[in-house]
């Protein structure tokens, strides 16, 4: 195969990749926003309930440590050069604004990527190599309503809570930085993390979460939907889904951060 | 092989067969890549019969099974079912037709993370809106159909291969389809517990009149509970017919298939197993 035919197939390829993303997106948009506690579909509700645990509060205490660990970290860099200045209180409004519209859902999102992006494809995965996707077909139950829109309703439930968690832990880290560093208590840093704070970087973290959130559990269920093979493509699809997660939500970042920027100053 | 005379459908139309067939292939071309899987097959299936498609690893059994699941689709050809062509139908028609089949797979295909009661109870609560109560009964009622009792609470990975395919059996009952297929129900099971499933699939017959297409190579199980059989090679088929039409079927290969001669050794001879007597 000459290098333009391999360069051509691998753009098909890429586009179809993203085409699919886009259908199963639609799909699953539509019903997750079906799942009830009510009827035929109470099933669902349960499924949801148990993956907003597994998501959302198995990875509170990582989600908490590894925020709490960015934000000591960037307080301590930003203040040995904001020293440098006599600009040391600006370390409150770097740490707070940096945590909220950047990092937080950041942290968040890789975090969660990691236990349960993962977790889900290799989940999907094993269910199509042990048949138990076509059985729900067969038995005219459709995968994306029955296996992933109620993880996608969970994760659009907890990502933003664990960025919430995130995004205080991150915070309160920098506060302890500034407690000695400053002689600033920890009310009086809350109050001008407060101040400073605008209702633009709340939303912004916020609407990351969703964006990531969707991508975290999309990417892993179209990764393991694809697997082919035995036990070694269930590894090969949660590689997969975890390298172009990372991948994806990193772009999907620049592209939230460039609309905020430029749309909502 | 290909001067060997064909059996057709047509002409081995069982007493059970209604005017029109309930399962009709026509011309099934089914390829994967460049490898061409079932070469332009046609079948019919009537209702009420247990119709067995038999035929050596690889020949594209399963792949059969799969299409007329409506889990894969071909390259040319057409399967209706109850009417409805299956590679035309809408999302709702084929759920409609779906929802008239039930599913034994070779695997069990059971949800691991749900027990086996919830496993039975998944086709009722996604299509009806029973309650509880009801549901419980009911999927107490069916595993016990299938010879299982006190097994509810118990998840899939608790059974041996036996109770998974019986309990998976049940799921496909569940809604008391009109059409059951088997993917190799006895493979993997001790010979007892293959003959248990064969006399389930008798008394399933027996009771329901349920039309029943079951892919095997066990030739045993397939004399035993085919009303009439459908030997697949190389992506076509050889013989269509009932049991004894089957047993007494001139084309070399299908003697080869039902008498288990090894490929290299001709009818009669015993000289493959001489290497197995004391």
């Amino acid at each position: 195969m000459s290098f333009f035919e391999s360069v051509g197939r691998s753009a098909i390829h890429q586009v179809e990749y993203v085409g699919a993303l886009a259908v199963q997106f639609w799909r699953g948009l539509k019903f997750a926003i079906r799942v009830n506690p009510f009827g035929a579909r109470r099933l669902r509700w349960k499924r949801m309930t148990l993956q907003m645990a597994e998501i959302g509060v198995r990875s509170l205490p990582v989600v908490c440590l590894v925020s709490g660990a960015t934000g000591m970290i960037m307080a301590l860099q930003s203040g040995a050069e904001l020293r440098k200045f006599g600009a040391m209180e600006a370390v409150v409004n770097l740490v707070g604004t940096s945590m909220t519209r950047e990092l937080g859902p950041l942290i968040a999102a890789i975090v969660v990527i990691g236990r349960s992006g993962s977790a889900i494809s290799a989940e999907v995965a094993t269910m199509v190599v042990t048949e138990e996707v076509d059985a729900l077909r067969a038995m005219a139950v459709d995968p994306i309503d029955f296996v992933l829109a109620p993880k996608y309703l969970a994760m659009l439930a907890m990502l933003p809570c664990l960025t919430v968690a995130g995004v205080f832990s991150g915070i309160l880290a920098g506060g302890v930085f500034t407690y000695f560093a400053l002689d600033l208590t920890l009310l009086m840093y809350l109050r001008r993390t407060a101040e400073i704070l605008l209702l633009r970087d709340i939303v912004s973290g916020l609407v990351k979460a969703l964006v990531f959130g969707s991508i975290i559990v999309h990417v892993g269920c179209l990764e393991g939907f694809r697997v082919t093979g035995g036990p070694e493509g269930v590894g090969r699809s949660t590689t997969g889904a975890v390298v172009k997660s990372i991948f994806l939500v990193i772009g999907a970042d620049l592209v939230c951060t460039a609309f905020f920027y430029f749309f909502w100053r | 092989m290909s001067e060997m005379p064909r059996t057709t459908a047509e002409s081995f139309r069982p007493h059970v067969a209604a005017a029109s067939p309930l399962v009709r292939v026509r011309g099934l071309r089914v390829c994967y890549g460049d490898h061409e899987v079932l070469g332009g097959i046609d079948l019919d299936v009537y209702r009420g019969e247990t119709m067995v498609i038999l035929g050596p690893s690889g020949c594209g059994k399963s792949t059969l099974l799969r299409h007329l699941e409506g889990l894969a689709w071909p390259v040319a050809g057409s399967i209706t079912i109850a009417g409805v062509e299956i590679a035309k139908a809408s999302r709702r028609e084929l759920a409609r037709v779906r929802r008239l089949m039930g599913v034994s797979f070779q695997s069990a295909a059971m949800f691991n993370s749900m027990t086996v009661g919830e496993n039975v109870a998944l086709p009722l609560r996604e299509h009806t809106d029973l309650a509880d109560s009801t549901i419980r009964l009911m999927t107490r009622m069916k595993l016990q159909q299938v010879g299982l009792s006190g097994v509810e609470d118990l998840y899939p990975a608790q059974l041996s291969g036996g109770m998974r395919k019986r309990a998976s059996l049940a799921r496909a009952l569940a809604l008391d389809p009109e059409i059951l297929l088997f993917d190799e129900p006895s493979a993997g099971l001790d010979p007892i517990i293959a003959a248990g499933i064969d006399q389930l699939i008798l008394r399933l017959k027996e009771a329901f009149r349920m039309t029943m297409i079951v892919v095997t190579h066990e030739m045993q199980s397939a004399f035993l509970i085919a009303d009439r059989m459908c030997m697949l090679d190389q992506g076509s088929i050889l013989a269509v017919g009932s049991v004894a039409e089957i047993r007494a079927h001139p084309h070399p290969r299908v003697r080869q298939f039902v008498r288990r001669i090894p490929d290299g050794f001709d009818e009669g001879s015993t000289g493959y197993i001489t290497g197995f007597e004391g």
